[in-house]
């Protein structure tokens, strides 16, 4: 291979998902970023970013929504059903529990989210570092990353939380971070591992360009759907693990969220007394943004493996419009 | 072989690694977990126990040992299967809580987690076999749905319908409350009446990633030129779905077993805290809220065993399952 020529390769080195964009849709929806157009063009992830989207803007406008003082106590009020004065109710203590679910909103999705931040940087660095240095490196980090899939999540969080002095938002998401990277970070290895001899990669190294400079400006750029897809995966999953250590009363019991609220209804066994609005609407709202969460993985998966989609044959018609790939040989 | 011993080397390496957490966890974590337990207990407690400031001093640190000699004498003690007194149990032995305790779990999740492996992947497979067709389009569907439900919210439901306004499951506990635990007729079918709703919402919550995996590779594997030479000779529809491509189909998910399993076992403590079942996980969940380290430690020990116990059964299955791993 001669260096000069070899040069020339990366730049050329576009990420396969353009072509995939089909042309009408792309003029019928200017001014989004691609990724968008894309997701909003398959109908899985175009339902899931709708629901995320929405529970978002529930978060964010949670002063607004709530209606009542959620922690304030009122035994005159304690265990209604849902009514118009409190939406979904009232809990034994009598707080109000449409109050509660929409500041939960608000501290679930803010904790899910840093946890799979942190999980995602830990991932992203150590599985393109493994990929792409291999040898002793790839050996550590891989060796460390199976280690950590054998230990159980759930119990460890659970042993460490109980150490936990205080256990505020902070804790939690370091704690939670800290624990979800392993996974995360084997589906990113392999996948950077298929783009490691790309010819563009070797071009870069032979034209002598530093390591830390292929990795993040040829690597990354290539890895970042993959990434993407890796978050939004990690997300559900630290939605769910942190709700779920709430619920067993290990969570910031302090604060308003989905899994502590359902933690009280478990605690003040609300089942077991035919009270099912303290723990169905926060479960809801949990279940809700999950889903929202798994129909855009559903949708991106879709987008990029073309034989996952509904066979052509079934289709066409009505719904062939909303299919991307539509009319292409498979 | 060599593969096997290479497994055998990173299981025994991994319960070293979780050995180690258990020690190291709580000496990191700020504050003095110990002189908290001690605290916690009466006077009389500890005058009756003369070894267990000792005890507690060498699990959860803070004595006036290094580092290195408490580990040493740590690793000690844990081969010796010593856990010390839990205290939310006193004056039981760790160990002895979680033998009551496990068997009802391994029970659970032991019967869950095979059913939800067996209908997982057979829906998977008829699905991606009849792509389009009811199964494909009807019961998939709502498995993905059921499984990306969070299990204690399914439980919960669960328990309010079928438990409180149908009456059709009993709502708590592993077994009436006034029978003794033992080998009777009453006891089992009791046991037997208890868990049939636990195990009912772990497999539906454990079938769903099943049913994707399986479908997905499934679904690459019927295009291989061998099911169509298959199909060309002439052999019955179904043992081409279940013998040729389904048995190749089905070796990559079973790779995913080990993330999968320890998935089991998490949710397996939200459950049983929803059951009120008095298994390992519920224990654990109360343990940890009462601060019990040393059955908290315990338990996390006994849960890494069973991944890990699995994951070799599972790797023992694949050498029997996959012909290209016994050579390799």
């Amino acid at each position: 291979m001669q260096p000069i020529g070899a040069d020339e390769a990366a730049p050329s080195a576009v990420p396969l998902t353009v072509q995939q964009v089909p042309t009408a849709r792309r003029r019928r929806l200017p001014g989004l970023p691609l990724w968008l157009r894309l997701l909003l063009s398959n109908p899985k992830s175009r339902m899931g970013l709708m629901i995320v989207f929405g529970m978002f803007a529930v978060g964010v406008l949670a002063p607004w929504l709530a209606t009542h003082d959620p922690t304030a106590y009122s035994l005159l009020d304690a265990k209604q059903s849902p009514s118009w004065n409190h939406f979904f109710g009232t809990t034994d203590q009598g707080t109000d529990i449409w109050s509660q679910v929409v500041w939960g909103t608000r501290n679930s999705l803010f904790l899910g989210f840093a946890a799979a931040t942190l999980a995602t940087v830990l991932a992203a660095t150590l599985g393109i570092l493994a990929a792409y240095c291999g040898g002793w490196v790839d050996d550590l980090i891989n060796f460390a990353t199976n280690v950590f899939l054998v230990i159980p999540t759930i119990p460890l969080l659970i042993v460490t939380s109980s150490y936990l002095k205080s256990r505020g938002s902070l804790s939690m998401v370091l704690i939670l971070g800290l624990t979800l990277w392993a996974f995360e970070a084997r589906i990113l290895r392999a996948q950077a591992l298929t783009l490691r001899n790309r010819d563009f990669i070797l071009a870069a190294r032979v034209a002598g360009e530093p390591t830390w400079r292929i990795v993040v400006y040829e690597l990354m750029p290539n890895m970042i759907s993959r990434i993407a897809a890796a978050f939004v995966l990690v997300f559900y999953i630290s939605l769910l693990t942190a709700a779920g250590l709430q619920f067993l009363g290990l969570g910031d019991m302090n604060s308003q969220s989905w899994g502590v609220t359902l933690y009280w209804a478990q605690v003040n066994s609300a089942v077991l007394q035919g009270e099912w609005w303290p723990f169905l609407f926060p479960g809801v709202a949990l279940a809700l943004t999950v889903l929202g969460l798994v129909l855009i993985l559903a949708g991106l998966d879709e987008v990029s493996n073309p034989r996952l989609r509904k066979p052509p044959k079934q289709g066409r018609g009505m719904i062939s419009g909303l299919f991307l790939g539509h009319g292409r040989a498979k | 072989m060599r593969w096997l011993l290479r497994r055998c080397c990173f299981y025994v390496f991994a319960l070293w690694v979780a050995v180690t957490l258990n020690f190291l966890l709580p000496r990191l974590m700020p504050g003095d977990p110990a002189g908290g337990m001690l605290a916690r207990m009466s006077s009389a407690q500890i005058a009756s126990n003369p070894g267990i400031i000792e005890t507690y001093r060498r699990m959860l640190g803070g004595g006036d040992q290094s580092l290195l000699e408490a580990y040493f004498s740590y690793l000690g003690q844990i081969g010796r299967l010593d856990f010390g007194i839990s205290t939310s149990n006193y004056p039981t032995n760790v160990s002895e809580v979680i033998g009551r305790t496990l068997p009802y779990s391994i029970f659970l999740v032991g019967v869950a987690f095979i059913l939800a492996f067996v209908i997982g992947t057979t829906i998977g497979m008829v699905a991606a076999w009849r792509r389009g067709g009811t199964v494909d389009n009807v019961v998939v569907p709502t498995m993905l749905a059921l499984g990306a439900f969070p299990a204690f919210f399914t439980s919960l439901v669960a328990v309010y319908f079928f438990g409180l306004k149908l009456g059709w499951f009993p709502l708590q506990h592993a077994y009436d409350t006034e029978l003794t635990p033992g080998f009777n007729y009453a006891f089992l079918e009791s046991a037997f009446r208890h868990a049939q709703l636990p195990i009912i919402v772990i497999t539906l919550a454990f079938a769903g990633g099943w049913v994707l995996n399986m479908r997905t590779v499934m679904i690459n594997t019927i295009e291989e030129d061998y099911v169509a030479m298959a199909e060309a000779k002439g052999l019955p529809d179904r043992r081409v779905m279940t013998r040729y491509a389904g048995r190749n189909a089905i070796l990559p998910p079973l790779n995913g077993f080990a993330a999968q399993f320890a998935g089991a076992v998490g949710g397996l403590v939200f459950i049983e805290f929803v059951f009120s079942y008095p298994g390992a996980g519920f224990t654990l969940q109360q343990a940890a809220l009462g601060s019990d380290y040393p059955l908290t430690q315990g338990l996390l020990l006994v849960f890494a065993v069973c991944v890990i116990v699995a994951n070799f059964v599972m790797d023992l299955l694949n050498v029997v399952l996959d012909p290209r791993v016994r050579t390799a």
